[in-house]
C-alpha cells in the first residue's frame, strides 16, 4: 500500500518525463475532444431544433393543404346546389328534390340542404325531416350573415345543428343569399348547406406534433374552430392564448406563458382566413439535445481514459529504462564498480546505457592500473628500506672485527668474516627477491653467528627445520629483522643467558617459521603497535617487524603474515606464516 | 515492472469507476424514457354518453401527461359484481394508481384489499365510504340538488306544488341531491312538496307514477327528477298528456333524449355535470398521487344549469354534445 502510494506520488512528480508526457498529451486531447464535442453538440442541437421546426412546418402545411382542398370541395358542392336550385323551375319540383337527394346520398358529409325565407320559414329541405321547435334559426350566425351579405358564401363556426329532428350533429354551415322563383315573382331567400364537422375534426385529431404537441384552429376573430382541449378551455381548466396567434398569418415563435416552453407555428387557410396553429413542446426537442450532450460527455470520458491509459503506458516505457540507469549510477555512487547490466529501452537510452557501461569499464581499468602502480611503488620503497639494513649492520660488524683483530682472536675474525660474506651473498642472491626457506635459514644462521661473536656468547641459539619446507620459496630477509629485535629488545638487557629458537615446519598447508626467545617479553599494547607499525623503538635497524609483515602480505595476500605471542619475563614467540610454494621460479 | 503493474491497476480502477458511473447514470435516467406510469380507470358502464365523456377526458389527460391508461367498464350500470371482477382484472394488469367510480362500497373495499399499501386510490363520480381514498373527483351532488330546487322555484314563480321524482334510490349521489332539494324547499314556505312513492327505474312505471301523481294532485306545477331516466319517463308522459305548459320539469344530466325534450320545451331545465372534467382531473390527480404529490381530498368538477335559452350557446354546446359524430 505504502509502495503504491509512493508510486503514485512518484508518477505525479511535476517534473518527471512521465508526468510531462501524460499531462501535456491529455490536456491536448481533452481540448481537442472538448472542442469537437462542443462543435458537434451545437451542430447536432441546431439540426435537431431545425428539424423539429421544419417538421412542424411541414405537418401544418399538410393540414392546411388538406383543409383547403376539403373546403374547396364543399364550396363546389354548394355552388352545384346553388346552380341546381337556380335552374329549377320551382323550388318544390320533384326533379330538384331528386337531384339534391342524390348529392346528399353521394356526399356522406353533407348533413342537410335547406332553403329558408328571409323570415326563417323552411321553403325546401333535403333530406326532408320535420323541423324542431325553438331552434331560433333566424338568430343563428349563418342566417344572419346570409342576410347581411347575401352575395358572399359564409362558413359558420362548427356548431350543433338543431333545425331538424333526428340526431344532434356538429356541422359547419355554409350559407348565402339566393333568389328563388315564386308564384309572385322572385323571392330573396337563404340557402343553407350543413357539412358534418367530423371530417375536419378527424383531420385535426390526426395531427401529432411530438408526443404532446397538437394543432388547433381559430377563425378570424379568435373563436375556436377546433381545439383538442376545447372542453377544458371552456370549463377553465386550460388556457390557450389566442390573441397573439391572431396577429400573425404565418410564422412561428416560442411561447413560455403556460409554464412550458412551446413552439407555436401559424398557418392561415386561404379561403376562410382560419388559422391553423401548431403547438409543439420544446422540452421534447431538449430531450434530443440532452441525449446528444450526454453522449458527448461519455465519449469525452472514454477518450480521456483511453488516452491516459495509452500515454501512461508509453511514458512508463520511456522513463523506466532511464530510472533503471539512474539506479545503476546510484550503485556506482555507493562504490560498486561492478555494474554491468545492459538496459533495454528506446534507442537513445540504450546508447546512453552502452556509453555508461563503456565508461565504467574504463574506470575499472584505470583503477586496477592505479592499484598496481601503488603496490609497485610501495614494494620499491620497502626494498629501499631493506637495503638500509646493510650499512648499519656492516658498520657494527666491522667494528667488532677490528676489536677482535686488536685482541688477536684470529679464529673469531675468520668465522665472523666468513659468515658476513655468506650473509651478503644470500642477501644479494643475484638480485632475486625470492629465495628458498633453506637459504633464509642459512642467512639467519650466519647473522646469529656474527651477533653471537659481537655479544660475547651472551645467548645460545638453535635452528631446526622439517625437510619438506626447505625447498619452499619465501621472500628473503624475513627472519633477520625478527631475530634482530629478539636480541636488541629481548635478550640484550637480560641478566640470564638468552636462548633463541628458530624452527621451520608445515602447518595446515602453510609454512610456519617461528622465532622464540626467552627474553623480557612485551606488553600487549606494544605487541599490537609492533604489527601496525605505529611503535617506534629507539635504536634498531629501523626496518622493523611491521615491514616484514607488510612485505609478506603484499607478496602473498592478507591471509599470511606475522603473529606475535608474548608474555612479560617469559619471552616472545613470533610466528611467520607464508604459503608453501614449491616451484616458485618467477622473480618478484 | 512494478511501475507497469501500478499503471495497469490505476487504469483498471479508472475504467471500473467510469463503468460504475455510467451504470448509475443510466439507472437514474432509466425511468424517464421507458417507465410510463399506468393508471387504471374503472367506470360503471361501457355505454352511455356520460361514461364515454369521462373516458374522453381521461384519454385527453393520458395523452397530455404521457401515461398508460387502462380503461375498464362493465356492460351494465349498477352491476357491482362484474365491476368487482374488473377491479381484480385491473390489479392483475397492474397500475400505479386506481381511479374508480364504485357502484357500491364493496367494490371500493375490494380495490382497497387488492391494491398495495402505497398505491393511491381515487374515486370518481361517486364518493364512496372508505378512509383510505386519496381524493374524490366529481360533482357536489348536494349542491346539484340545491340548484335544481332553486331553478324550479324560479320556474314556477316562487310558489305552488312540486313533486320530487326518483327519490329513495339506493345510490349515494341521488340521495345527496334529494337532501339538497329538501334543504332549499324547507326555507321556502310557499313551495309545497307533494309526497311521492318510490318506483323502479323503468320508464313505463315512471310514466304511470307521473300520470297518477297529476291525477291526484291537479295543482302540481313542477317536477324535479333526480336522475336522467326518471326525467325522460316523466317528460314522455307529460308530453303525451299535452301538459308541458302546466307542469315544468327540471332534470339531471344531458343524455340526447333530455336535450330533445329540452329543445321541444317539455323539460324546462337540466342540471348538468361535467364528466369530461371528471375524467381529465381524475387521471391528472391520480398521476400526482402516484408520484407522491399532495392532492386535494375533494375536487368539485362543477355543475351548470341549462335551459332552452342557453343550451345552444357555443360554450355549452361542447358540454352538451361532447362527441363529433
Amino acid at each position: 500500500m505504502k509502495k503504491l502510494l509512493f508510486g503514485v506520488v512518484d508518477a505525479i512528480k511535476a517534473k518527471s518525463i512521465q508526468f510531462i508526457i501524460t499531462t501535456s498529451f491529455t490536456l491536448v486531447t481533452v481540448l481537442v475532444v472538448l472542442f469537437v464535442g462542443v462543435m458537434l453538440y451545437s451542430k447536432f442541437s441546431e439540426t435537431a431544433e431545425q428539424n423539429a421546426f421544419l417538421n412542424t412546418q411541414q405537418i401544418l402545411e399538410q393540414v392546411k393543404y388538406n383543409l383547403d382542398s376539403y373546403l374547396n370541395g364543399t364550396t363546389q358542392i354548394f355552388e352545384l346546389v346553388d346552380d341546381k336550385i337556380r335552374r329549377s323551375q320551382s323550388i318544390t319540383s320533384e326533379k330538384l328534390n331528386e337531384q339534391l337527394e342524390a348529392i346528399v346520398e353521394t356526399r356522406k358529409d353533407i348533413v342537410s340542404i335547406a332553403v329558408f325565407s328571409r323570415k326563417g320559414e323552411l321553403l325546401m329541405g333535403t333530406p326532408s325531416k320535420p323541423m324542431r321547435k325553438n331552434s331560433k334559426l333566424t338568430e343563428q350566425s349563418w342566417f344572419q350573415s346570409a342576410i347581411d351579405d347575401p352575395n358572399n358564401l359564409s362558413f359558420s363556426l362548427p356548431h350543433i345543428q338543431n333545425l331538424f329532428k333526428g340526431e344532434y350533429t356538429w356541422v359547419v354551415s355554409m350559407s348565402r343569399g339566393i333568389t328563388i322563383k315564386g308564384d309572385r315573382g322572385d323571392i330573396p331567400a337563404v340557402l343553407l348547406v350543413d357539412v358534418n364537422f367530423k371530417e375536419i375534426d378527424e383531420l385535426c385529431q390526426r395531427v401529432g406534433l411530438g408526443k404532446r404537441g397538437y394543432a388547433y384552429i381559430i377563425d378570424l376573430v379568435g373563436n375556436i374552430v377546433y381545439h383538442p382541449q376545447q372542453q377544458l378551455i371552456y370549463v377553465g381548466l386550460k388556457n390557450e392564448n389566442r390573441s397573439l396567434p391572431l396577429k400573425y398569418s404565418y410564422g412561428s415563435y416560442v411561447d413560455e406563458a403556460e409554464g412550458d416552453k412551446r413552439l407555436i407555428t401559424i398557418k392561415t387557410v386561404d379561403q376562410l382566413g382560419w388559422k391553423i396553429i401548431g403547438v409543439s413542446y420544446m422540452d421534447e426537442i431538449a430531450t434530443t439535445k440532452s441525449e446528444i450532450s450526454r453522449f458527448i460527455i461519455w465519449l469525452l470520458i472514454f477518450v480521456i481514459v483511453m488516452v491516459l491509459f495509452v500515454l501512461s503506458y508509453i511514458s512508463a516505457k520511456i522513463s523506466k529504462p532511464i530510472k533503471m540507469l539512474e539506479r545503476s549510477m546510484e550503485r556506482v555512487e555507493q562504490g560498486d564498480f561492478t555494474v554491468n547490466e545492459p538496459i533495454r529501452g528506446s534507442q537513445e537510452v540504450e546508447q546512453l546505457s552502452l556509453r555508461f557501461h563503456l565508461m565504467m569499464a574504463k574506470v575499472r581499468e584505470l583503477m586496477s592500473q592505479i592499484i598496481q602502480e601503488q603496490e609497485a611503488k610501495r614494494k620499491s620503497e620497502l626494498e629501499v628500506l631493506q637495503a638500509q639494513i646493510h650499512p648499519h649492520f656492516l658498520y657494527n660488524t666491522l667494528n667488532s672485527v677490528v676489536r677482535m683483530v686488536g685482541i688477536g682472536k684470529n679464529e673469531d675474525v675468520i668465522t665472523t668474516i666468513t659468515s658476513l660474506s655468506k650473509l651478503f651473498r644470500i642477501s644479494l642472491s643475484r638480485g632475486k627477491n625470492m629465495i628458498t626457506v633453506q637459504e633464509e635459514l642459512e642467512h639467519v644462521r650466519h647473522y646469529l653467528i656474527i651477533q653471537k661473536m659481537r655479544y660475547k656468547q651472551k645467548f645460545e641459539y638453535e635452528i631446526e627445520a622439517e625437510d619438506a619446507v626447505l625447498a619452499c620459496k619465501t621472500v628473503k630477509l624475513l627472519l633477520q629483522p625478527i631475530v634482530e629485535n629478539a636480541i636488541y629488545h629481548g635478550i640484550e638487557h637480560m641478566a640470564d643467558p638468552g636462548e633463541i629458537h628458530i624452527s621451520a615446519s608445515l602447518s595446515e598447508g602453510k609454512v610456519l617459521l617461528q622465532v622464540r626467545d626467552n627474553g623480557l617479553g612485551m606488553l600487549p599494547v606494544v605487541r599490537e603497535q609492533v604489527l601496525t607499525g605505529s611503535y617506534k623503538s629507539e635504536g634498531g635497524s629501523g626496518v622493523g617487524i611491521h615491514n616484514v609483515h607488510e612485505r609478506i602480505r603484499l607478496t602473498f595476500g592478507d591471509e599470511y603474515g606475522l603473529e606475535i605471542e608474548s608474555e612479560l619475563e617469559v619471552g616472545t614467540v613470533v610466528k611467520v606464516w607464508i604459503p608453501c610454494l614449491q616451484g616458485y621460479g618467477q622473480e618478484g | 515492472m512494478g511501475s507497469m503493474k501500478r499503471y495497469a491497476l490505476f487504469i483498471v480502477v479508472l475504467l471500473v469507476a467510469v463503468g460504475v458511473l455510467y451504470a448509475c447514470e443510466s439507472r437514474l435516467d432509466a425511468p424517464r424514457p421507458d417507465k410510463k406510469k399506468t393508471i387504471a380507470l374503472i367506470v360503471r358502464m361501457k355505454h352511455g354518453d356520460y361514461w364515454r365523456t369521462v373516458k374522453l377526458g381521461a384519454e385527453m389527460a393520458a395523452r397530455e401527461y404521457d401515461l398508460n391508461l387502462n380503461f375498464y367498464a362493465p356492460d351494465y350500470e349498477e352491476d357491482s359484481q362484474s365491476q368487482m371482477e374488473l377491479v381484480q382484472q385491473a390489479t392483475l394488469d397492474g397500475y400505479d394508481a386506481l381511479v374508480v367510480a364504485p357502484s357500491e362500497d364493496r367494490v371500493l373495499e375490494e380495490a382497497m384489499k387488492l391494491s398495495g399499501e402505497r398505491v393511491p386510490i381515487l374515486t370518481l363520480d361517486t364518493e364512496g365510504q372508505a378512509e383510505k381514498v386519496k381524493s374524490y373527483i366529481g360533482t357536489d351532488n348536494y349542491d346539484m340538488g340545491k340548484k335544481a330546487a332553486e331553478k324550479m322555484i324560479q320556474l314556477i314563480g316562487k310558489k305552488g306544488q312540486i313533486a320530487l321524482l326518483g327519490t329513495s334510490r339506493s345510490t349515494a349521489n341521488v340521495m345527496s341531491r334529494e337532501v339538497g332539494v329538501r334543504d332549499v324547499l324547507q326555507q321556502d314556505r310557499q313551495v309545497e312538496l307533494v309526497p311521492v312513492d318510490y318506483v323502479q327505474l323503468d320508464k313505463k312505471l315512471v310514466g304511470e307514477l307521473t300520470r297518477e301523481l297529476i291525477h291526484h294532485n291537479p295543482g302540481v306545477q313542477g317536477m324535479i327528477a333526480l336522475d336522467a331516466n326518471t326525467a325522460i319517463g316523466a317528460a314522455e308522459e307529460i308530453e303525451k298528456m299535452g301538459m308541458q305548459s302546466e307542469v315544468k320539469i327540471v332534470a339531471i344530466d344531458s343524455p340526447p333524449e333530455v336535450l330533445e325534450y329540452l329543445q321541444e320545451g317539455v323539460i324546462s331545465a337540466t342540471i348538468i355535470q361535467k364528466p369530461f372534467s371528471m375524467g381529465y382531473l381524475g387521471i391528472k390527480y391520480a398521476l400526482d398521487a402516484s408520484e407522491g404529490k399532495q392532492v386535494p381530498g375533494r375536487v368539485d368538477t362543477g355543475t351548470k344549469v341549462i335551459d332552452r335559452e342557453n343550451m345552444f350557446w357555443s360554450e355549452n354546446q361542447k358540454l352538451l354534445f361532447p362527441f363529433v359524430k
